[in-house]
């Protein structure tokens, strides 16, 4: 088995692949996992949810109701299921057969494939998390062998990176929410804790319209509405050039959530970014904020 | 004496005598006024000025000119930088004497362009800049033309000679470098082809050993003037990339839009508010860059960008 430190995006995941999703928050959790079991109704994959509680199917997958899914009616067709299996004590004992056994009988019925998520709470993963690396181990022949592909979601409040990083390596790679953009000189990815965009590469005549069209979405997140009025955060440490026309769309976008007393927050801002922004007089824009990149997510 | 309302005076002095007669004054009764009082002059002269200021020499504000007059479009951005540090109502004075020393043809037209545009740039503000010309050392060409860019002389007459400062920037044109020397690096200008430009210049500018943050400065003024072509100039055009002795050459040239659009007065040479949804680029260019020469012209432009070669 590959043991790469290897990120791809969940739209990215293809049939063998077995990915470790560490998430921050509920909300990039559900943003992975509906991209995630959607791209499988798409697919024709059946999509499985074993999560670690007890919970009604409908509730367990109530999420995927804001985009646009009919739980209700996947559910009774049989194209999502939710097994408690690993609300069980024992449930991770036999997880390879579990799923060993619903990837077969997915083809059986007609499917394509089955799209499984996975998640254990922490007190069943064992003693120094061993049964969870012995379960994580024997998955892989039935990712390897079988029309299946997986995401096993750790919840990054709980776990924390000393003991994902080993686990990590039982997987193909960790999984992330997709790219809201990508060019050949520009990604925006959507951030989650803290919450916000991050912008990688080069802003110019050619993709501005994508920054804006991420700022104005990043309007309706439900975190942008905060105490002290609405907020957006841009992390752009990795931003190696951004030109005038972009950077005057920023300071527009600040003067608006200004006007409804909020703020826009640039992160990390190069010092050679931050000359230009003097120079073209929008170093005090009201709304406008700088701050320090801080820690590496 | 107090005035209100700009006022850009020259003061063409022979000695020292003369120079401090006709800015201890000026100091003393700014300072008097409440106004901020900014001396930006020769290094020798600053002792001068202090010993002759005495105890008021700590509220005037002393830099050394040679520092301050590096480009001229960055010396007008830094004085309205200062102005709008001391805010909108305060009047400030300024005792300005720029560099003349050591400047090749090229630069001091540029500089003689600037000291006109003082006229534009500060029209509506109350400052109060006078500008010593030392004429012991100065060229002739240099103290006759203070007087065609400075409404006022020395004691506060009317210059008779007094250039219009839209005239007066035309002729600066009409002595602009008109070829720029040897073989260039030619890149087509194409809708979606910025970055390519912004390459191709980054890899000339290292290539001739511009620091890493002129390089940048190069590249951003360079890609400002390439949308410039694809916004207004029709979208077709070139950018040559070549040097002389002195300076890295970036020429973007277009081939027109062909429209009767108004061109702007004094383009990029004066501040942009910054709610504007247009105007902040070529001004950026400017402030970014050594030396701008521009002809726009709806027939097709030509911007030539001049960087300073690094010290050997």
């Amino acid at each position: 088995m590959a043991v790469s430190p290897t990120r791809t995006t969940v739209g990215r995941m293809r049939q063998g692949d077995h990915l470790l999703l560490g998430y921050d928050t509920d909300e990039e959790r559900e943003t992975v996992l509906a991209a995630f079991l959607l791209d499988g109704l798409a697919c024709g994959h059946r999509g499985l949810l074993l999560p670690p509680a007890d919970i009604p199917a409908g509730v367990a997958l109530s999420f995927l109701e804001a985009y646009g899914c009919r739980v209700d009616e996947e559910l009774a067709a049989g194209r999502l299921c939710v097994d408690a299996h690993l609300a069980q004590p024992e449930g991770l004992w036999d997880l390879d057969e579990v799923i060993r056994r619903e990837a077969r009988r997915a083809v059986g019925d007609g499917y394509l494939g089955l799209r499984v998520a996975t998640e254990v709470l922490r007190a069943q993963a064992g003693r120094g998390l061993k049964s969870l690396h012995d379960s994580e181990l024997l998955l892989d022949p039935v990712f390897a062998s079988l029309p299946v592909l997986g995401i096993c979601q750790y919840d990054r409040r709980v776990f924390d990176e000393s003991e994902l990083a080993p686990l990590a390596g039982l997987h193909h790679g960790r999984v992330g929410a997709d790219q809201v953009w990508h060019d050949d000189l520009l990604s925006i990815t959507r951030t989650f804790a803290p919450p916000g965009l991050a912008l990688a590469g080069e802003v110019d005549d050619t993709n501005v319209t994508a920054v804006a069209r991420a700022l104005h979405a990043e309007r309706a997140r439900p975190h942008s509405r905060t105490p002290d009025g609405p907020r957006t955060r841009l992390d752009l440490r990795d931003l190696l050039f951004i030109d005038v026309g972009a950077l005057r769309l920023l300071v527009f976008s600040a003067l608006a959530l200004s006007a409804a007393g909020g703020t826009l927050v640039l992160c990390g801002v190069a010092p050679h970014v931050q000359r230009v922004m003097r120079v073209a007089g929008w170093d005090r824009v009201p709304g406008l904020r700088l701050e320090p990149a801080g820690p590496t997510p | 004496m107090s005035r209100t309302g700009f006022v850009h005076q020259a003061l063409r002095y022979g000695s020292d005598v003369e120079l401090l007669g006709g800015t201890v004054d000026f100091a003393t009764d700014g300072l008097a006024a409440g106004d901020a009082v900014l001396a930006v002059v020769a290094a020798r002269n600053i002792p001068l000025l202090r010993e002759a200021l005495g105890d008021r020499s700590r509220q005037v504000e002393f830099v050394a000119a040679d520092d301050w007059y590096d480009y001229p479009s960055r010396t007008l951005g830094r004085y309205h930088a200062y102005c709008d540090r001391h805010g909108p109502n305060r009047r400030v004075r300024v005792i300005g004497e720029p560099v003349w020393a050591g400047r090749s043809g090229f630069e001091t037209r540029e500089w003689m362009r600037y000291e006109s545009l003082l006229n534009v740039a500060f029209a509506d503000s109350p400052h109060w800049i006078l500008c010593p010309y030392d004429t012991r050392r100065l060229p002739a060409l240099v103290v006759e033309t203070a007087a065609r860019t400075h409404p006022e002389l020395d004691d506060g007459s009317i210059s008779s000679v007094y250039a219009d400062p839209a005239h007066f920037y035309a002729e600066c044109d009409a002595h602009c470098p008109d070829q720029v020397p040897g073989a260039a690096d030619r890149i087509p200008i194409t809708r979606d082809g910025s970055a390519a430009v912004r390459r191709a210049v980054a890899a000339y500018a290292r290539r001739a050993g511009l620091p890493e943050q002129r390089t940048y400065d190069l590249v951003a003024a360079a890609h400002e003037t390439v949308v410039n072509v694809l916004r207004h100039g029709g979208g077709r055009g070139v950018v040559r990339l070549h040097g002389d002795q002195d300076h890295l050459i970036c020429e973007i040239s277009d081939e027109g839009a062909h429209t009767s659009s108004p061109l702007p007065d004094f383009p990029g040479h004066l501040p942009p508010e910054p709610r504007a949804p247009n105007g902040h680029g070529l001004w950026l260019v400017r402030q970014l860059t050594d030396l701008v020469t521009e002809r726009l012209d709806p027939a097709g432009s030509v911007v030539r960008l001049y960087f300073r070669r690094p010290a050997a």
